[in-house]
Order: structure tokens, then sequence, then C-alpha cells
């Protein structure tokens, strides 16, 4: 990160203590910090330059880096004080509000600096930095052009600039610059992965801008420099599509499903492409046609109990379950789950696998007139299915009764366990459900997964100490497993964990837990600060700007909602019920103040997440 | 390898996964297993064994090696398999283990076991591979009924002449040569009762 303070004009030092000063300024970067210090006291000691304002303030910036932000401050503030004019002085003095993230202040102070050295390029590209962190987007157009003028030879001048109007939509613009950049690449023979990604970049500008022609246009025009032939292939099929250029779409999307076959969305493309997207009679075709060139592929085989119905639904679905079920796929349910939206197919899919229950239990096959003999295990996942599909209907004492029949069959698979706890949990039975769900995790404790659950349910139980035992056979040893899962941002426990205190009405400890979270997700936001500069320089263009967008809409993911609603629920509580016990008054009181000031800030939070269809999460 | 429609392999006992073995023993065998049992198996490395069939444990093997009488003999202990996995090959995947390890070892004098006098299907099964009854121990087990036991026993070859180092390269259950019932003048020799004496 460019991070390091510039050197000041030398206007007051004399040669050896410049000389010196510059040392200051090596150690800095160098994180020698020890050295730093020694050498500033070297200038400082001598009362000539006793208030020598760069030198206090670097004094400052180290005293900072070990830690010791007062002093740091204070150190800082005196060098300022002493020489208002200096941009060394005001660039420290916004490295030192940067450091603390408060980036407002930081660009006051770079914009002083820059007063007094306007062309000083490690500051503009500090400030630059911190606006597109704090999406000032037209600072950040701003900074980057002069940038630009300042440097036109450096190949980052010209991606930041085409980026920067690239953020303000401003496409025409952005594309021109990187194009006129491209033409002073030579392109090399070899494998270029940044210019196959620069292309790529161009032509999701021009996909963005809505002129799809250029982008197909482009596309075409550099398919032999572009590596990501995943990426070019979607992207010039999903143009072709939008384009109405249906032929072209076809031959893409065939093109595609020859190199990956498990793709749902490329089938998807081509029975667009087809026009074919809403008549579920060509569609069927279309996948009998894709099994017989592909027969290994699996989604041919799903995809059609999407769209058949009725008697023919049937036909599709009694040997996929079949094959399913015969082979044991632990996560059938979950894969034909979506179909029970559909009341009619429910009915035909409870149906079906209670007659091939029945009939594995009298003749060992699927169907009494089947010749192949089913597996030996076919009946117990046959059992675990149907237990499921009570489960599901909330019929759970037929559940139950399934779910003991297939534990009578084969009493060693963990998934019979899971299954059981799942369905106590349905009924409210927690206590039980954590039971279950430890038994599970006990057949096998090497599994992460079961694990995790097993947790997840004493926390539905209320368990929290439990709970936390139980994560400590995975998370770092010497480590207090309640910490080291706040080290490692294990977001699910920390809200199950925040819910049951909440429950459990340890209101101070919930609220912590809420706290957690949302600084995890502060966090992550901070931790994008890297990636401004670096980014730029490795031109992984289209995964940064995924990555600001990520960013922008971060505490809309569900993890956040969760907590935040948790948080709501507990401050408004307290707000209507203050706390009568004085002692424990005193132990939430200071939590309450420090926080209050964030709640408006949750409750915006709250309302954004109810219009969370804008969002793809 | 695949058998009636399956995939099976077989695998170590673990401290990950013993309770699955337990589970099973649970409900393959009258007589229960206690910890300490379980204990040792953790120590046989190749001597115990999972069986698992389209990757679902449904079989295991636990044997031990015997020095009593003067003799090197290998005891199988527990060898099950669940009942709807039986007549699929898996008794022999292991019993193979077992007639492997013995052969590669090419120590041994004896392969040995105790089956219920009533336990037609166990005794098919072991005959099947060159054992045969050679004793009859009444009132064996102590709380199961028939409480007789037949001891069921196959010779080997040996190929190997070893004398006294079979402490240090081969896996034995710990404890059980010094404090088992497995001494020379035992004429009642149990070695389940070592483990177990609680019928289920
Ligand atoms: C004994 C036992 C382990 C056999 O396991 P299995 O997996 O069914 O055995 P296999 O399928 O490998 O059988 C191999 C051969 O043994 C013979 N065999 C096995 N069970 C038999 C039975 N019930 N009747 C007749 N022969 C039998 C057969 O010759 C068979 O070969 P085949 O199936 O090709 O005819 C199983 O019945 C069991 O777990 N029983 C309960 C536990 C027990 O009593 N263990 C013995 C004491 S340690």
């Amino acid at each position: 990160m460019s991070a390091n303070p510039s050197l000041p004009n030398n206007r007051t030092l004399p040669p050896k203590e410049y000389a010196l000063f510059k040392r200051i300024l090596k150690c800095y970067e160098h994180k020698l910090y020890k050295n730093g210090l020694k050498f500033a006291k070297q200038i400082l000691g001598n009362g000539q330059f006793a208030e020598h304002a760069e030198t206090l303030a670097m004094k400052g910036l180290i005293l900072n880096a070990l830690g010791r932000r007062e002093e740091a401050y204070e150190y800082v503030r005196r060098g300022l004080r002493n020489d208002l004019k200096s941009h060394t002085c005001w660039h420290v003095y916004g490295l030192l509000q940067r450091s603390e993230r408060k980036y407002d202040e930081a660009i006051k102070c770079y914009r002083n600096a820059l007063k007094w050295d306007s062309a000083n390029v490690q500051i503009l590209r500090e400030l630059s930095i911190v606006q597109v962190h704090t999406r000032d987007l037209v600072g950040y157009r701003d900074t980057r052009n002069t940038l630009f003028q300042l440097k036109p030879a450096h190949r980052a001048s010209w991606i930041g600039l085409a980026m920067s109007y690239h953020l303000l939509k401003d496409y025409d613009m952005s594309f021109k610059i990187l194009d006129a950049f491209s033409k002073t690449l030579t392109i090399r023979d070899s494998y270029d992965y940044e210019k196959s990604e620069l292309l790529l970049y161009q032509s999701a500008i021009l996909e963005e801008s809505g002129d799809l022609q250029s982008a197909k246009k482009f596309l075409l025009d550099h398919e032999r420099d572009i590596y990501d032939k995943y990426t070019f292939h979607e992207s010039i099929c999903r143009l072709y599509l939008n384009l109405g250029e249906y032929g072209r779409a076809e031959a893409g999307y065939r093109k595609l499903l020859s190199m990956n076959q498990e793709d749902g969305a490329y089938y998807e493309g081509l029975a667009k492409a087809m026009q074919i997207a809403d008549d579920p009679a060509a569609k069927l075709q279309l996948y009998r046609n894709v099994e017989r060139q592909y027969p290994r592929a699996y989604l041919p085989k799903r995809l059609p109990l999407d769209c058949a119905e009725g008697e023919e639904f049937l036909t599709y679905l009694r040997p996929y379950l079949a094959a399913a079920l015969d082979k044991g796929t632990p996560s059938l349910f979950t894969d034909i789950k979506p179909m029970y939206q559909n009341p009619a197919k429910v009915i035909q899919i409870g149906n079906l696998v209670e007659s091939m229950a029945n009939s594995l239990r009298d003749y060992g096959k699927f169907s009494k007139d089947d010749e192949k003999v089913a597996s030996a295990s076919a009946l117990l996942w046959t059992y675990y299915y149907l237990a499921q599909h009570y489960d599901y209907h909330r019929d759970t004492d037929t559940a139950l009764a399934y779910i003991e029949k297939a534990i009578e069959h084969t009493p060693t698979l963990i998934e019979l366990f899971m299954c059981k706890g799942r369905i106590y949990k349905h009924m409210g039975d927690m206590n039980t459900a954590a039971q279950w769900m430890d038994e599970a995790r006990e057949l096998d404790t090497a599994d992460r997964f079961i694990n995790s659950k097993s947790a997840k349910y004493q926390l539905r139980a209320n368990r929290v100490e439990a709970a936390a035992a139980v994560c400590g056979k995975f998370t770092r040893e010497g480590a207090s497993p309640m910490e080291n899962l706040n080290e490692m941002q294990c977001m699910w426990f920390q809200t199950e964990c925040a819910l049951a205190y909440q429950r459990l009405g340890q209101l101070g400890d919930a609220l912590k837990k809420c706290h957690e979270v949302d600084r995890h997700f502060t966090e992550i936001i901070d931790d994008q600060y890297d990636f401004h500069s670096y980014c730029l320089r490795k031109m992984t263009l289209r995964s940064y700007m995924e990555l600001l967008r990520l960013e922008d809409v971060l505490r809309a993911h569900p993890f956040y909602f969760k907590a935040a609603r948790c948080a709501i629920e507990v401050y408004i509580h307290l707000y209507d019920h203050p706390l009568q016990n004085k002692s424990a008054d005193e132990q939430i009181s200071p939590v309450v103040e420090a926080v209050f000031s964030d709640i408006s800030i949750i409750y915006v939070t709250y309302a954004f997440q109810a219009d969370r269809r804008h969002f793809h999460f | 390898m695949t058998l009636g429609g399956g995939r099976t392999a077989l695998g170590e006992v673990t401290t990950h996964n013993i309770k699955q073995l337990k589970k099973l023993n649970s409900v393959v065998f009258p007589v229960s297993y206690n910890d300490k049992f379980y204990k040792d198996v953790l120590q046989a490395g190749e001597l115990a064994r999972l069986a698992y069939y389209n990757d679902v444990v449904v079989g295991g093997v636990c044997c031990r090696i015997d020095l009593s009488e003067g003799q090197r003999r290998l005891y199988i202990m527990t060898l099950g398999c669940l009942a709807p996995y039986r007549r699929l090959g898996i008794g022999r995947l292991m019993l193979d283990h077992v007639l492997q390890y013995v052969e590669k070892d090419g120590s041994f004098d004896s392969i040995f076991l105790h089956v219920q006098v009533n336990n037609e299907s166990a005794i098919s099964f072991y005959q099947k591979f060159g054992f045969s009854i050679v004793e009859t121990k009444p009132a064996y087990y102590k709380r199961i009924e028939p409480a007789d036991a037949h001891v069921l026993l196959r010779a080997e070859q040996k190929t190997l002449r070893k004398t006294n180092e079979e402490q240090v390269n081969h896996p034995t259950v710990n404890g059980t040569m010094s404090n088992g019932p497995t001494t020379n003048n035992s004429n009642h020799h149990n070695p389940h009762q070592h483990y177990n004496g609680r019928a289920k």
C-alpha cells in the first residue's frame, strides 16, 4: 500500500539533519519503528530543531504504528501547529485519521496537503483510494484525472481513470480511455492474461452501456486474445440472445454444453435461443436429445422433472428416484423439494415412493414386476425419503415412524439421526432435537458439518455452553472456542448465540453477540481498502468491480439481517421495560449508551432490508 | 468392489467413527461389549475393520492375537454384518482381510472363535472358509440362551518361524495376555467373557 508520507520540501533542515529525516521515512516504510524513533530523537534532541514540524509528525506516525495512539496524535498535532504549510504534516495527519477509519477527516487532511503541493502523486493516490473507498465517485474521478495528467505513462493511470468513469456510468468515456490505452500496448504473442482480462472488462462496459451490437463486435474481434473461454462464450451467447440472433445463440449454447453439461444456465439459454422456453414438450425433446448425446450427464435426467406434468411426470420421476434411491443419495429430498411447490406433483411423489417402499420390503425390487433387484440399501433410503416427505408436511407421527423403520434397518447411518433431530425440531421439542443431533455427531466426530449442526441445535435449546464446547472440538487448540469463533467470523454461531441469549433474557450478552456480527461486516468492508490499489496493479478489473458492487450491498446479507433484528428487538424491549435490577443495569447501560447512536443506523438497514428483493440474496 | 448392486470397501476404526462400530455390534450380537473392548479395538490396527456398503457402515470385524497354551493364534472376537446386508459377500470381505493378514504374517498356528451352538448361519459361513468345530464348551455364555459355544478353528500353515518378537512386530490387544483368562491352565478358556459378561 502506498501509505508512506512523501518527502517534505527541504525548507528548514540542514543537509545532515535532512539525511537523518530521510532515514526516518525509510525506517517507517520498512517497519523499523525503533530505528525510526532513534533517528527522530537525533534530530529533535538538537535544541535548534526540537520543534521541527515534520520530524514531530513522523515521530507521531511511528508511535501510531506502535499502537500508542494518544501520543501519536499529540506529536502529529504539535508538528502541524509548528508548520501549517507543510504538506508532509498534513499528509501524516491524514494517514493517522485514515488508520482510524475517519475517512472524511482524512480527505480534508489530504486536500490541505495538496494545497501546499498540488502535484504530489503519493498524496493524490492516497486521496483517490479514500475517495473510491467511501464512494465519493465524483471526487475519485477528479483525482484520477489529475493523476492521469501527472503520470500519463503509468498503466494504472489509464485504468484508474477509466474505472472512475465506469463507476459514474459514463460508459462511453470509460471505453474510449481503455481503447486508447490498449492501442499503446504491444501485444505479446504468448499467453497474456492481463490483456485478456482487459478485453473482457471492455466488453462488459459496452454491454452494461446497452450497446450490445458493439459489445458483440468487440468480443468477436478479439476472440483470439481472450483466454477465459467460458466467459467469452457465455458473454457472446447472452449478447446473441438479447440481440435476437437466435441461430447464433443456439450454436453458442450448444458449444457451451459440449464444454460442460452440468450448468443449468446453458440449458435455459439454449431453450431461449430455440424459442421453446415456454413449450414443455419441446423442452423435454431437447433434454432427450442432449441425453442421447451425453449419456453420462446428470442434468438431462433431472431437468425434465421441472417441466413434465401428469402421467409424463411419472415416467420421468420413476427412473430418476429409483436410480437415486438405489445408489443412496443423501441429498435426494433437497433435490426434489422445489417440486413440492406443485401440489399435484407432491401427491404423485408421495404415492410413488410409498409404493416403492412396499415393493422393496416385499420383493426387494422397486416394483414387483421389475427384473432388476434393488441394492440392499434401497429400502433404507426409501424410508429416509418418506420420513422427510412427511416431515415436510409436518405429519410428525408418520415421519417418526418412517425414521424408526430406517434406523431399525441400518442403525449406522448418520443422516437418520440428523433427520430424527430435525423432526423433533419441527415439533418444537428443541431438547430432544439437540439430543438426536448430538447422537449423529458422535457417530462421526471428524465431520465438521455435523459438528456445526449439533452446535446449532444446542443453541436452539438455549444451551450456549454446550454449543461452544461442541464447536471447541474444531476450533484452535488453546483458545477459548467463543473467542476463536469470533476471530474466524463464524457468524451463524454468533447469531444463533445472540438469539439463545435473547430467549434466556441475558440481553447484555445477546447485544454483545449482535455487535460482534456488526463488527465483522465493518471489517469486511474495511478489508476492501487494500484491494483498491492491488486490483489496479493486478488488472483483475472485472472481479474488482464485482467486489465494489458486493460491498455496496453487503449488509443486505441474511446474517446481518438476523443479527440486526435481534438487536432491534432487544433495544425495543429495553426501552419498554427499563431494567429494575440496579447492578444488572449498571452492567448493561454502558453498552446500551454506546450503541444507541447506532440504533438509527440499524433501523435504516432494517428498512433497507425490507426491500431486499432489489438485491440478489 | 461391487457386490449385490452396491460398492463395498473396508475402512479403519478410529476414535472418530468407533461409535458406529458400537451401534453395529449392539444390534448384531446378543452380547454387549464394555468400554475396555472398544479401547483395545482402537489399538488393534489391521485387526479391526469396518465394512462399507455404498458408503454406509454395515459390518465390522475385531480380532486379537492370543498367545495362550504356548501357541500363537488369531482370535476373532466379533465379525458381523447388519441383517439386511447379509449374503452379499460382506462377511467374506471381512474374513478375507483377516485370512490375508494371517497368511502375510506367516507365524500363526490357527485362527479360532466361539459361536453360540444354534448360530447356524455363522457356522455355515465359517465352514465355507475351512473352519471346523473342534470343541463344544458348555455354559460358555453367561446370560444368553443357549449358553453353550462351539469353538471353530482353522489350522494355519506356518511359513515363518517366529520366536518371541511378537509383541514388537504385531499389534496385540493391550493387556489381554497378562490379565485375560487366557492362561495355560485355564480349561475354561473364554475370551468373550473377558470383555462382556452382560448379555442383552
Ligand atoms: C456370519 C455372517 C458374518 C455372514 O456374513 P455375510 O455377509 O452374510 O456372509 P457372505 O455373504 O460373505 O457369505 C459368504 C459365504 O458364507 C456362507 N454363508 C453365509 N451365510 C450363510 C447362511 N446363513 N447359510 C448358509 N451359508 C451361509 C455362504 O456359502 C456364503 O456364500 P454364498 O452367499 O455365495 O453362498 C453374518 O451372518 C452375521 O453377521 N451374523 C451375525 C453375527 C455372527 O453371528 N457372527 C459370528 C460370530 S463372530
